[in-house]
């Protein structure tokens, strides 16, 4: 049984099956199921440990068993890892504490058993640079880890630097923009303090608009953000929120009021005061356990790999000289 | 026409390649077969001469232009051409000093290369933006393997051609001085071999990458569709090879068709998708 598994006409049977998945995947289409190319890796996976087993040109050979071996476990590590996985987003504004509570878009495998819980860090202030024609540079985002001892670390992360903590990776994202923080002050009950987070800048430059309902009241207010942050097209510049100024556009029913930071207005049944422009950077949230795992199998497996074909390629020269001096004396 | 400081360099060094491609074409031609520079081999020195000072020359383009816009050939197709121009035809000059038995398969190679050489003349040399992402140091480990990996396969091709050519009367007058064609089908897919090693290494060196700029190793965008599907031809090739007898000619076409899907996703499958390795995210 296990001998017909290992025939080589059913691993190219496997991957041929599995170049039509991957054809099938081609550009991440979100319609097609994750399937095609699970099967053929399965089916593959079975053929490659009954070959393992069984067939003395490969288990003989310690370099293409070695190469086979980490084949089988990459297939296996990269199923692990899709099982324990987890993907999501975090948009966290200048001197906000990271909490998982907040994370969008939590995409996450059955088998994740991270430590989200011990993830503590602190936002801080970040730039980006911009060459002429607003194309994205280097990002610069700061934030502070809690030393044992109670005392804060700084971190510049950004772009391919992502600030690691207990294997959970946070990447900066072109996602980034600006918040004015808010105070609600209810006619009763205790005021509300928060942030109305902006659509992503530069990209909604034109489209810094969002709106929000004070609880208890069924009154939305629609915010509109002027920034002016020395943004010009033809330029360098450098997205920096110390460098940044709004007026803050405020519509509720028929009232429309323009605010500077530290200004109040009267709304309906409560008062509304614009306290500071604050920023936010997202981030994109990755965390898998077999990362390291994968890179030294497969390192392994193509060592293994070199390790064959240098033994099989020494054993006979690379072109047979007689064969070519018979051919060239004929000619 | 505004011309940058490259572009002389660049047209030298096509100039180089040129004159080593009609050499190479002369030598088999059955014509020269009684000039003492085909009898003494003296044509090959020229062509492998001429091919080192095309190497050259190129190599004070990309020079040239990386002074001009302040970073490497990464990103824009014409960078991309013009480096890929360069590593082809160090490597080929390798393979073509160490390995005697290829030599006359360069009317072919050289050819394949001329692609690349009438597409970069066609494309203008504006200056490029460096993405952040392209900071990176695995980067030149992914680029770095992937060029040796196409000269692999492009030297393939070569003999993959000349066992194709050698099932007409005039492939077989051309190539009259190379080896059987078992000896050439043994030759080729050691190099397909080597190349296999060095696909999988620009896999790796492009998953660490790939998770270091944008967050995950492998999320099948179209180029490391692409990518993966000329790693698994490749495997398939090798493995038809193991399973079945295969005709000589069958088996330079399998070359050839890892070829030409390896080409597609270097030179086609970034300026075709909006892939996040064109690094403008």
């Amino acid at each position: 049984m296990l001998r017909r598994l290992a025939s080589l006409k059913f691993t190219l049977v496997g991957m041929i099956l599995l170049a039509g998945g991957a054809m099938l995947s081609y550009g991440n289409p979100v319609d097609v199921s994750v399937w095609v190319l699970v099967v053929p890796l399965a089916l593959l996976a079975l053929n490659l440990f009954a070959a393992i087993v069984t067939n003395p040109r490969i288990n003989r050979q310690p370099g293409l068993l070695v190469f086979h071996v980490c084949l089988l476990a990459t297939v296996l590590l990269a199923g692990v890892g899709r099982l324990t996985h987890l993907d999501g987003h975090i948009e966290l504004a200048e001197n906000q504490a990271f909490n998982k509570d907040e994370l969008l878009d939590v995409q996450k495998g059955p088998w994740h058993r991270g430590n989200l819980d011990k993830v503590h860090f602190i936002q801080g202030r970040y730039t980006v640079d911009y060459a002429p024609g607003l194309k994205r540079g280097l990002t610069h985002s700061q934030v502070f880890v809690p030393r044992p001892d109670g005392t804060l670390e700084e971190r510049d992360v950004g772009d391919d630097r992502p600030l690691i903590l207990q294997r959970y990776r946070f990447y900066t994202t072109f996602n980034k923009g600006f918040a004015p923080i808010l105070t609600w002050i209810p006619a009763q009950g205790a005021p509300i303090t928060g942030r109305i987070n902006m659509p992503s800048y530069p990209l909604f430059e034109y489209k810094q608009d969002n709106r929000w309902t004070p609880p208890g009241t069924g009154e939305v207010i629609k915010f509109w953000l002027q920034l002016k942050t020395g943004l010009n097209l033809d330029e360098a510049w450098v997205l920096d929120g110390r460098n940044a100024s709004a007026t803050l556009v405020v519509t509720a029913g028929d009232k429309r009021v323009e605010m500077q930071p530290g200004e109040e207005v009267q709304l309906g049944p409560g008062r509304l005061r614009f306290e500071s422009l604050t920023t936010w950077m997202g981030y994109r949230v990755f965390y898998d356990p077999t990362l390291q795992w994968l890179f030294w199998v497969s390192i392994a497996g193509v060592l293994g790999l070199t390790h064959f074909f240098w033994t099989k390629l020494n054993l006979a020269p690379w072109v047979d000289e007689a064969d070519t001096a018979a051919r060239g004396s004929k000619a | 026409m505004n011309v940058v400081a490259e572009q002389p360099w660049l047209w030298a060094g096509l100039g180089a390649y040129l004159v080593a491609t009609l050499i190479a074409m002369w030598g088999v031609s059955p014509r020269s077969e009684n000039s003492p520079l085909v009898r003494n081999k003296t044509h090959e020195k020229l062509v492998l001469g001429f091919i080192v000072l095309g190497v050259l020359l190129l190599s004070a383009a990309i020079i040239a232009r990386w002074v001009r816009i302040g970073h490497g050939p990464w990103i824009s197709l014409f960078e991309l051409l013009m480096s890929q121009m360069w590593s082809l035809g160090l490597i080929f000059a390798l393979l073509y000093w160490r390995l005697p038995g290829l030599r006359p398969s360069a009317v072919i190679v050289l050819p394949v290369m001329w692609i690349l050489g009438s597409w970069v003349l066609t494309l203008e040399p504006d200056i490029s933006h460096f993405p952040a992402t392209y900071y990176n140091v695995w980067k030149w480990a992914h680029v770095g393997v992937g060029k040796v990996f196409l000269a692999l396969l492009l030297a393939g091709v070569g003999l993959g051609g000349v066992m194709i050519l050698r099932t007409t009367e005039r492939g077989r007058v051309w190539f009259r001085a190379m080896p059987s064609d078992a000896t050439i089908d043994k030759l080729a897919w050691r190099l397909m071999m080597l190349a296999l090693v060095f696909d999988s290494l620009m896999l790796i060196a492009g998953a660490v990458w790939a998770q270091d700029a944008w967050g995950r190793y492998w999320q099948w965008d179209s180029l490391e569709t692409s990518a993966f599907l000329t790693w698994i031809f490749l495997a398939i090739g090798l493995h038809v090879r193991l399973t079945y007898k295969v005709k000589p000619w069958v088996s330079g076409a399998i070359i050839i068709g890892v070829f030409i899907m390896a080409f597609s996703t270097y030179f086609g499958t970034p300026y075709l998708s909006p892939s996040a390795h064109k690094g403008v995210i």
